[in-house]
């Protein structure tokens, strides 16, 4: 899985493309967490070229949120195709994650 | 649908996952499965995969897991094997789902979508084996 990360008016954007399962979600956990570490209390995760989830990345989007909310921060989550975004559904993470259509949608909540 | 079996070996290391992938998407064209149908079979085997992996050997050695694919008129068969300690995932406790956020915990969040992507589980112990048979209904409607 490739992670593009960039920061826009203060807040630190994760692209991610490909599939983010049990062997990939170590990698995407570091790149938040590190983050957090240099001070990003705002994110924002781009799921639009990402193909596949698990719930191995469940599991860091979640951790992210906790930590960020610890923080006073936001995480934003935007464009997910459909099959990822029913992952999200079936396990319930829709009802209190900030799921949006776009980036721009997603920008527009700091 | 061709009543052929397909099976395939992967070791147990999580790169693997990679393997998994490219042995169902191989499948799904063979037998002309919708890419929804193929996302969903594929999450359920890589949880139970996964699971097998980091909680299944107490060893250093490396391991096989067998995967069975087996189309049946409107149902396709999965069916893992590992020589792993033993584990039920059918008796494995559901999530508390409905809880708030700092509530959330993750631990048997990955059999909870098994559950849900799956239309039958049953559970049994051959010897040293754990054997997981998995149906899903194959719905003619399913979108391409």
């Amino acid at each position: 899985m490739e992670i593009i990360e960039e920061k826009q008016d203060m807040i630190s954007i994760f692209k991610l493309n490909g599939r983010l399962d049990s062997n990939t979600s170590q990698g995407f956990e570091k790149k938040i967490f590190d983050a957090i570490s240099d001070g990003s209390i705002n994110m924002i995760v781009d799921f639009k070229d990402l193909d596949y989830i698990s719930s191995a990345g469940l599991r860091v989007i979640l951790k992210a949120t906790k930590a960020l909310n610890r923080e006073k921060g936001k995480i934003m989550l935007c464009a997910m195709q459909d099959y990822v975004k029913e992952v999200f559904e079936i396990a319930g993470f829709d009802s209190f994650l900030p799921i949006v259509a776009t980036m721009d949608d997603a920008l527009k909540a700091f | 649908m061709p009543k052929k079996e397909y099976s395939f070996k992967l070791k147990n290391d999580l790169s693997e996952l990679d393997t998994l992938c490219q042995e169902m998407e191989r499948f799904g064209r063979s037998i002309r499965l919708s890419k929804k149908f193929i996302f969903e079979i594929n999450l359920a085997l890589d949880e139970l995969f996964t699971n097998i992996i980091l909680y299944g050997f107490k060893d250093d050695k490396e391991h096989l897991i067998k995967v069975t694919l087996t189309p049946q008129n409107d149902i396709l068969c999965l069916c893992i094997e590992d020589d792993g300690i033993p584990f039920n995932p059918v008796e494995a406790n559901e999530p508390d789902l409905g809880c708030t956020i700092e509530e959330c915990k993750i631990g048997g969040l990955g059999i909870h979508l098994i559950r849900n992507l799956m239309d039958e589980i049953c559970y049994e112990r051959c010897g040293n084996k754990n054997k997981l048979t998995l149906k899903k209904n194959i719905t003619p409607t399913d979108p391409g």
